[in-house]
Parts: structure tokens; sequence; C-alpha cells
């Protein structure tokens, strides 16, 4: 039904930040339970029927953004600027017009205003640009509807006790967060991407910001590390333990020998002689159930347990929120309120076959208590589920991701486990080596985190003081020590958590921006020439804007604009302080860094088109190279045009090929993804005696015959 | 000057900042290497080129060791 068909007046407006949280809420709302859906302009609105008139309409994330007041891309430094529409300041956002009108006109005919966005810095920036101005200037009368899940009874109970206003604390913290960002952003970005074009003439995007240049730096410094590594060798040595006919493996009292021959002489030492258990220490420990999850918590777990990267299960969780499966995800509190009624919800998960016998377990204790962590968040609790079964079928990763959930929130209720470690100490020949077990003796909340936590179990068979043990073996082990491990998105985002920079909501985009940026690639993420070009030239021509100390400061201080202790105005003003001497420098530098910067980009390029090592002269690198005469692309060595390998192989003409990084696991030879309009992508080895390409052949002839 | 290793600006003994580092580090772990193992130099730098666990750019800096003939402070040159 569109607009036009409906005659309304004097009904609230209640604004909502996605289409989905704009349905629950009028569903909720409504007297039937049942909110009718409406359209203007194909913009979706919904009515709710009770005492008075209820229009819900939703905003689809940001409408309004922070650009410049002069237009133009290609100048900095830039000081000024004000808040305008999305579509105005950005390519491809032409809906947001519409969207506008369409929020505009519903607003016309409404005499109340509530603010239901997302209770947290977007959401509050959200719900006060529409209201300020696709509304016209009804911030100041709007009410604030506050909830931490789209419940039917959280929504009834939130829009009965409506806050009486925005809360302009948290606005005034999203309007200079926003600002600040915006500043950094187009300042440096400009600055880098006009010195690289001006000095190739061609246009790539060279983008850093507040967050995102010290994030870089983490992980250059981290790929330094790797990189200049060289290993220490060292040994140790195990004894091969025979008690009652099982075998059990004890490592030697020094876990490190440096030096060859000290560790040669333990091992002949040793060799042929029996054992005597001289001492054995039991000791008992308790392990506590885990706390429950905040946003970085959670996107941890699920990298570590599902391989999801911090973005994607941010996304997941925020569709589960708008399913009002679980409360909403942009937390970074530690704690469960008993308002959210435990109880409620571990019934409610009951109805669910999988959660029915552990629920009643935890139902049936007298108290129910969470092991809470130490982290709050002013707007929301943890995450936790809601008790709500799904009323659609969950794809996999949105059932893993809700039973992890669950499961953490059953978990946090759980009882310490209990745990036992055994140690004896045996005797060989005047040389210790310690036998070690370790078993649960009560399981607790592992229990009801099974799945996801596996205690590890060394059960050792009774053993005494005194006790004399045949020795099988002596066993040398050659080691090194390892390079630092290579950060993941998960691990990433734990060090920015760490270091205090960025927030909750905005962390994980910015470790997808690097990736995107061509900054770093893989999962063990690996820093490209062009993120170590960048960063090098931030650090020498500008290190304040890299400063992980200032990056940190700055956070602090738009922390306090939400405590109210701190004033945007001052904030802004700092800001502007710190970027002009850079931008100037970088003015300055302008020649330099866009011959440096450019360079990196013909590198990053380069890389780009190499597959990996040629396995026929395995001198040369694989690439995608381009013929001379007919122009036509194919997989060449790099020792092709000195004549050094001939090594070439065809390529599909249409479509882009995308180098894998890794081998074919039937032939080891490094392998492509190509992808073409229309098709699936395909993975290509170019091995033509490929064992799996035979294999599929006789598959092939098989099924013909 | 360009660094000993790759086509960059070279700032330290004749190396780039990067490989100035790796070659910081190569040098300095050697007298582990020797206590542990009693190698010569050219030993040691065969043993970390060969090593899997040896960076990128520490690798680079010994085969240009390796390759140059060039001998730390000391021994020969």
């Amino acid at each position: 039904m569109r607009s036009r068909d409906l005659k309304m007046e004097n009904y609230t407006l209640i604004i909502t930040e996605k289409p989905d949280a704009a349905q629950r809420i009028a569903s909720a709302l409504d007297l039937q339970g049942k909110a009718m859906r409406r359209e203007e302009k194909g913009v979706p609105y919904f009515v709710a029927k009770r005492d008075k008139d209820i229009i819900v309409v939703p905003a689809i994330g940001h409408l309004y953004t922070v650009a410049e007041e002069r237009r133009g891309r290609s100048y900095y430094p830039v000081f000024s600027f004000k808040w305008v529409p999305r579509h105005v300041a950005e390519r491809g956002a032409k809906q947001i017009r519409t969207w506008l009108e369409a929020i505009s006109k519903l607003a016309s005919n409404a005499d109340t205003f509530i603010d239901a966005c997302d209770y947290d810095i977007e959401g509050s920036i959200i719900g006060y640009c529409i209201l300020k101005y696709a509304c016209g200037n009804k911030e100041n009368i709007s009410k604030r509807m506050k909830y931490s899940t789209l419940t039917r009874e959280e929504l009834q109970k939130s829009f009965a006790e409506l806050l009486p206003h925005l809360d302009f604390a948290l606005i005034e913290a999203g309007r200079t967060r926003h600002e600040v960002d915006w500043l950094y952003g187009v300042n440096l970005t400009r600055a880098l991407t006009i010195a690289a074009k001006n000095w190739s003439g061609k246009y790539a995007t060279i983008s850093t910001g507040r967050v995102q240049g010290p994030t870089l730096r983490f992980l250059v410094a981290r790929e330094k590390a790797i990189r200049c590594f060289v290993p220490t060798p060292y040994w140790s040595i195990k004894a091969e333990v025979d008690i009652d006919g099982a075998v059990f493996e004890a490592d030697s009292e020094k876990q490190i020998i440096e030096i060859k021959k000290e560790a040669n002489a333990v091992v002949e030492a040793c060799k042929g002689k029996d054992g005597k258990i001289e001492k054995i220490e039991v000791k008992k420990f308790q392990q506590m159930p885990p706390t429950p999850f905040d946003l970085g918590a959670l996107q941890s777990e699920a990298y570590s347990l599902f391989g999801y990267t911090p973005l994607r299960t941010l996304n997941i969780a925020q569709r589960l929120y708008l399913d009002a499966l679980i409360s909403y995800p942009r937390t970074s509190s530690q704690k469960l309120p008993p308002a959210i009624n435990y109880e409620e919800i571990l019934r409610n998960l009951n109805k669910a076959p999988e959660y029915r016998k552990l629920t009643a377990e935890l139902l049936a204790e007298k108290e129910l208590k969470p092991n809470e962590g130490k982290k709050e968040d002013p707007a929301h609790p943890a995450i936790y589920p809601t008790g709500n079964l799904p009323e659609r079928v969950l794809d996999e990763s949105e059932r893993r991701i809700w039973d992890l959930v669950v499961r953490r929130f059953m978990a946090v209720f759980g009882e310490p486990a209990l745990r036992q470690s055994v140690k004896a100490c045996i005797n060989i020949n005047d040389f210790r080596f310690y036998l070690r077990g370790r078993q649960t003796l009560k399981e607790g909340w592992l229990h009801f985190y099974e799945p996801y936590v596996r205690a590890e179990e060394v059960v050792l068979p009774p053993i005494t003081e005194g006790q004399s043990v045949k020795i099988r073996k002596i066993v040398l082990e050659d080691k090194f020590t390892k390079p630092p491990p290579r950060y993941n998105p998960g691990s990433l985002l734990k060090k920015m958590e760490e270091a205090e920079i960025g927030t909750k909501a905005t962390r994980a985009g910015i470790i997808q921006t690097l990736y995107d940026r061509k900054y770093v690639r893989d999962e063990r993420i690996v820093v490209t020439d062009l993120g170590f070009e960048v960063t090098e030239l931030l650090k020498r021509h500008c290190p304040t804007v890299v400063s992980i100390k200032l990056t940190r400061d700055l956070e602090e201080k738009m922390n306090k604009i939400q405590l109210n202790s701190e004033k945007r105005e001052n904030v802004l003003l700092s800001v502007v302080e710190i970027l002009k001497p850079v931008v100037e420098e970088l003015k300055i530098q302008e020649k330099v860094i866009g011959e440096q910067l450019s360079n990196a980009i013909k590198r990053a390029k380069l890389e780009e088109r190499v597959i990996g090592t040629c396995p026929i002269c395995n001198t040369g690198k694989l690439m995608t190279l381009y013929s001379r005469k007919t122009g036509k692309r194919f997989i060449g060595c790099t020792n092709y045009f000195k004549n050094a390998c001939k090594t070439a192989f065809p390529l599909p003409q249409r479509g882009t090929v995308k180098p894998l990084g890794k081998n074919c696991r039937g032939c080891g030879w490094p392998i492509v993804q190509v992808r073409m309009k229309g098709r699936r992508p395909w993975t290509l080895c170019f091995n033509p005696q490929c064992p799996l390409k035979e294999e599929r052949k006789r598959q092939n002839e098989m099924q013909s015959m | 000057m360009k660094c000993k290793v790759c086509s960059k600006e070279a700032v330290e003994n004749g190396y780039c900042e990067l490989h100035a580092k790796a070659y910081e580090i190569v040098a300095k772990k050697y007298e582990r290497w020797r206590k542990a193992l009693e190698i010569s130099w050219k030993e040691y730098l065969s043993e970390i080129v060969k090593n899997p666990l040896t960076g990128e750019w520490a690798k680079e800096v010994a085969e240009y060791l390796i390759k140059s003939g060039e001998w730390e402070n000391g021994k020969e040159s």
C-alpha cells in the first residue's frame, strides 16, 4: 500500500537504524502484534496501531556524513567541513536522497518523535542527524528508546519507559569522532594520493587514517622482526619412561640446552640406565568459568574456532541481533545484570532439544551467578542469547555463532572446573626428568562449553616415590627458536583493543581496509611492499600520525566528551594543531614521497602478478606475462625474456587471474584462481602432467563409457 | 649509493635501513651459534641460509655475505 492511501496525522514517528529493527519495533508496539508495512517512494516504513498511531521508519545506516565546505578532491589541507546528506558527498549513494525525502514527508505530519536507533555512538549520530536535518530540528523535542535486545518484551518496556531526551553527550562524542577521523583521513590520504599521482600521472588511492596508520605500524613492526629473524639452535632431551607397560614422555629438568656438546653428554650419561621416582607433587587447582562475551572476545573466539574474520563475525552477530536471537553485539561489557532475567532466558532455551539437558541442570541450581569480567559498557550488557529460538533456518555460520553465544552464556553460570596436575621427578643417573600428568576431577563449566573447550588430559598410572622405572629410550631433539607469530585478523583485533586504538564498532572495518588497500595480504597477515612504504613514509615525514601514544591520547579525549569532561571544540582544535605541520611537511616533500609511493605501487602491482617459484628452473618466478607479438597473456617464467627458461603456459584471455599463494595438492605447482563473468571461479594448475588432472580424465572416461 | 642487497638507498655499512637491521642481527647471532655448534662464520651463514625459520632479509644478507666473501670484523675481510 502506498502512503497516499493513508491519511494519517498527529502520529508518533520512530526512527530506527535498519529496516529489520523497524519491523520488529513496530510489531512489538502494535496492539495486534502485526504492524502494517507501507512504502513511501520505495522506502519501507511500518504502522503500529495503538491508542495513538505510530509510524516506524528506518534509516539504512548513516544517511549523513562529514564533507568539505569547498568542493573538489584535488586539494589539501582541508580544515573546514560540514555535515551533509551522503548522496551529496559520495558517489553511488543516490538512493539516500529518496530515503531522506521519504523520512521528511513522514516527519511533516508527526507530532511526537522518538529516536530508536542502536544505543551507541553510531546509532546516536544516525538518529540525531535525521531528527535535526531530515525532520527539521526535532532533536531537542525527541525522546529516546533504549534497549539491548529486539525482543517484544524489552521493546515494549523500552517504549513504556522512554528516556526524556537524546543522549547529547554521546552524540557530541560521536560527532567529534567522525569529524576527527574525517580530518585525518581526508588530509593524509589526499596528500599521499596527490603526491603519487603527480609523480606517476596515474591515480591510485593511498589511504591512511587516525587508527589505520598505527594499526599498520603494528603489522610492519612484526613483519620486520620476522624478516630479520635468525633462529638460534638449542636442544632438549626426553626420556621414554615405561610404567607398567605404558610409555610416557618425561622432559629433562633443563628444558633448553644451548650447547650441543652438553646435550650429548647428558644423553650419553643416561643411556641404558634405569630411573627412580624421587618425588611426586600433586596439585589441585580450580579453572574459573569464562567471562561473558564482549564483541572483541566473541570475534577472537570465532576466529580461533571457525576461522571467521572479525568483520564476518560482527556481521553475523548483527543479523542474529536483528532476528532478536542475541543481544546488541557492539558492546565492550563483560557484565550480565540480573535484570536480563537469567532464568527466563534459560527456560526459553530449554525448549530447544540441543540445550534441554544443559539448561535443566542450570535451572536446578539454587542460585544463578555469572562469572563476570571487569569491562563495563554504559549502554549495553555483554552479549547474551535472548532465549528466542530461530524463526527461520539459520545458515551454518549463523548457527555456529548463535550456538557459541548460547553455550558461553550457560558456561558463565557453571561451577569452576576442578583439575589436578601431577609432577613426578625421575632421577636417571643423577639427571632429573619430569613426568607430567593432568586430569579433570570435576568438569564444572567445561561441561556447558564442551565443544569449544578441550582440557588436555594425561592420566598417569599409580606411581610411588622410590619406585624404579624402566627407561626405554633417551631422545635428543634438535630445535630452533621461532620467529614471532604473524598476526591474524583475530590477534590483530586483540592487539588494537589492548593498545586502546579504534572502537569496538570500527576495528574490524579498519582491518578490512588494510586488505582492501593491498597494504597487507593473507590470513596470517603479511605486509606488502606498499604497506611498508606507506608506513615508512609516514614514520619519516610525520611520525605523529602513526604514533600509537598520540592515537590513544586522542581516543581518551574523545571518550571524555562522552562523560561531559571534555569539549568537542578543544579536541578539534588540537587535531588541527597536530595535522597542520604534518600536512605542510608532506607538501614540501611531495616529490620524494610521490616517487617512493609510485615505485611501491609499481612493485605491488608486479607482486600481484607473481604466482610462485618456477617449478622448472627453480630460480625464476612464474607470473602473468604479455606476449610482445600478440599482446596475449600467458603464464611464464621471469627468466623467459632472458632466454634462460622457456617455461610458459596458456591462460584464458578473459576474466581475472588471481594467484592463490598455495600449491597444487596433486603436484605441488603454484595454482591460480580464474574468475569469469557468468561462471563460477575455478582453480587452475598449469602442470600438464598433474596427477589430479590424469585422475579427473580417467573419471570422465569412466563416466562416458 | 645503493644497498648491497637490494636497489634501495644505502644508509649504513652499505645496506639500506631494513637490510642493515638484518645484518646487525645476523652478525650478533653468530656468537650463539659458534658456542652452540663450534662452527665457523661461513658455516654459520650456510646454516642460516638453509634454515626455513630464517627471515627473508636475514637470508638475503647471509647469501650476499657468502657470495661476496665479506667476513665479519675481526676475521678475514
